[in-house]
């Protein structure tokens, strides 16, 4: 695998001449919050973060997105679709946000039904990640074979060592990237930076705090959809914010509308949405397939561990603690992926 | 390749409105694109989404069989806003379609068999398309006798009533069986639930598929008559009912399970459902 050096101290010059060549995605800090935006330049962008607020998922999944326009005067229809992405550099991305990206692909790219908005971002974007400097007390990464330091999935990935970031370049995307700004991307001395990489990735190995073991996990959920744990004190103080939901990179459930601009016409909106709403699987004659909290917490936590696995081979969690660090009434997933493993052992 | 485009809704024009009930209306229509008409391809079973624009989609089971002709027919119950909007609409007017999706009724394996329908309410509208599938001409000697059991709760209530009077007993082979919940004057025929008027029909198990459809709760009631009639969950079909948003297995919501009803479904064997989670 190839590997180049940036100079942290030509960061600045990157990102402002990435900002000048493509749309630039990048971590910014709007009040307290981090999250990504396209961003004009070095200026703007926020890189003393450990994990953003908000996961990249929107730069392919944007939390309100057009999908088409419409035009309709009772006896004439047309509809416009808007034009597809233009190409664009996601920088910045941590490890587990990029393998929650992985997650989405099988979702959106499908055998049969793909997804031209989703396609169209992701085959025109860059994705440039960022390993992590520390590890958090809600990361737990590790336990879906993640890393501080791991680049599945990434075109390029920047690791900071000391006063340089070790560049790899794991696909022909990111080489072309790296070839076209080569007086930034330095070829010399990158071997070196390589064994620094691999202690980092092993130091922080070692700094994980929460203990996650998934083993009998899904095999436990897999024979049992009733289990009295569901109704458990720990998951009834769910209170329905749906926060868990936005804040989670592999969350990927949207709601479709129509907003009205004018007497004929409109646009059509696709826009995140939550399974934790009782609304999400309201049907229109007043049947509720998942009434109360229960189900839909149930539902969540086997999506998480089961139902994305069943269908795509692939866990629908990458470990990015954020549900865990957000949720108002601390429901905690690695609780209870711990406490499903006692029940499973127990049974 | 998988299809690219597909919430792109196409315009269709209404053609023909059909007064069901006071709240429940058919609606024949074409695509204006007369390509996208021919080559459709839907099979009897499967759903679209019906854009009504300003109000957003719905997800409608396609009423008509394909062999009836180049057309589609959405029998539509009046519940809610884009359902109001549509049941506004007239001849002419335009809404948009995109489809055909879910799986269907599984017709191959049904060759060679008696098929018996059970439906209640408007509900009879997604067995409908397999109904006339097997009563088509093309497709007729591949099936044995086909009986549809209908029940609604008033005569205002029943559906498709040229269908059930005159069209379907018509035809070769066939056996209709209409009920209402509770007597009225005007009404000659059965009177009693579903349930009941299944186990007083009492059909054999030998050789014969059952297809049901309708409200949750004459499901309910419903199976255990055909368990005691000594039909076995792989004779027992039906088809589900789930709120959606895109029917193309992405929008998440309409899961049993790992199972998607608008990729996976909505047609279920009882098989089938029994190894599923009690969700839906």
């Amino acid at each position: 695998m190839e590997a180049r050096i940036v100079n942290k101290g030509q960061l600045s010059e990157l990102l402002d001449k990435l900002a000048k060549d493509y749309d630039l995605i990048a971590p910014i800090q709007e009040e307290t919050v981090t999250l990504f935006r396209k961003i004009s330049g070095a200026k703007d962008a926020f890189l003393e973060y450990t994990n953003s607020d908000i996961s990249p998922k929107g730069c392919f999944l944007p939390q309100n997105e057009k999908t088409l326009s419409y035009m309709y005067t009772g006896d004439t229809l047309e509809i416009d679709k808007p034009e597809g992405a233009k190409k664009t550099v996601l920088f910045g991305a941590r490890p587990c946000d990029i393998k929650a990206i992985l997650t989405l692909d099988p979702v959106f790219e499908g055998e049969k039904f793909g997804d031209e908005y989703y396609s169209s971002k992701r085959e025109s974007t860059v994705i440039i990640g960022l390993s992590c400097s520390k590890v958090l007390s809600t990361c737990f990464c590790y336990a879906f074979e993640g890393g501080p330091c791991d680049g599945t999935g990434s075109d390029l990935l920047f690791t900071e060592i000391g006063d340089k970031y070790y560049v790899e370049v794991n696909t022909e995307k990111g080489k072309a990237l790296a070839d076209a700004y080569s007086q930034i991307f330095s070829s010399q001395g990158a071997d070196q930076l390589a064994k620094d990489k691999e202690e980092l990735a092993k130091k922080l190995a070692g700094e994980f705090v929460r203990k996650v073991d998934l083993t009998g996990v899904k095999e436990l959920l897999d024979k049992n959809f009733e289990l009295a744990y569901w109704s458990g004190d720990d998951q009834k103080k769910c209170i329905g914010c749906g926060t868990c939901t936005y804040v989670c990179p592999t969350c990927h459930c949207f709601d479709i509308f129509d907003y009205t601009t004018g007497d004929f016409n409109g646009d059509r909106l696709r826009c995140w949405d939550s399974c934790m709403y009782p609304e999400y699987t309201l049907c229109a004659g007043g049947h509720n397939p998942r009434p109360t909290r229960k189900e839909r917490v149930r539902n969540r936590f086997m999506h998480k561990l089961k139902y994305h696995l069943d269908r795509y081979n692939m866990v629908g969690c990458v470990g990015c603690g954020r549900c865990v660090k957000k949720c108002p009434v601390n429901i905690d997933i690695t609780k209870i992926i711990n406490d499903l493993k006692e029940v499973a052992q127990n049974a | 390749m998988p299809n690219t485009s597909p919430l792109t809704p196409y315009p269709v024009t209404i053609t023909k409105i059909v007064d069901e009930t006071s709240d429940v209306k058919t609606f024949t229509v074409v695509f204006d694109d007369p390509d996208i008409m021919e080559n459709f391809g839907n099979l009897p079973g499967q759903v679209c989404m019906l854009s009504v624009f300003g109000e957003g989609e719905s997800t409608i089971s396609i009423t008509s069989a394909p062999t009836r002709g180049k057309f589609l027919e959405f029998t539509v119950k009046r519940v809610g806003r884009l359902t109001n909007v549509l049941h506004q609409m007239e001849v002419g007017q335009k809404f948009g379609v995109r489809g055909p999706y879910g799986n269907w009724f599984p017709y191959d394996m049904m060759k060679g068999k008696d098929l018996f329908f059970v439906g209640g309410g408007f509900a009879l509208a997604p067995i409908r398309s397999l109904i006339d599938f097997a009563l088509s001409d093309q497709y007729r000697s591949d099936y044995g006798k086909v009986e549809v059991l209908y029940g609604a709760r008033s005569m205002d209530d029943l559906c498709f009533k040229s269908d059930l009077a005159e069209r379907w007993p018509k035809l070769h082979n066939t056996g209709i069986y209409t009920t209402i919940d509770r007597a009225e004057e005007a009404w000659k025929g059965h009177v009693g639930f579903v349930p009941s008027y299944v186990e007083e029909v009492a059909p054999s198990p030998e050789n014969k598929i059952a297809i049901i459809a309708g409200p949750p709760i004459m499901i309910k009631f419903t199976l255990p008559v055909f368990a005691k009639l000594g039909f076995k969950d792989e004779q027992i079909i039906t088809t589900l009912e789930m709120r959606m948003k895109c029917c193309l297995g992405k929008c998440g919501r309409c899961n049993i399970g790992s199972k998607f009803v608008c990729v996976d479904g909505p047609v279920f064997s009882l098989a089938q459902l029994n190894g599923m989670p009690k969700e839906y």
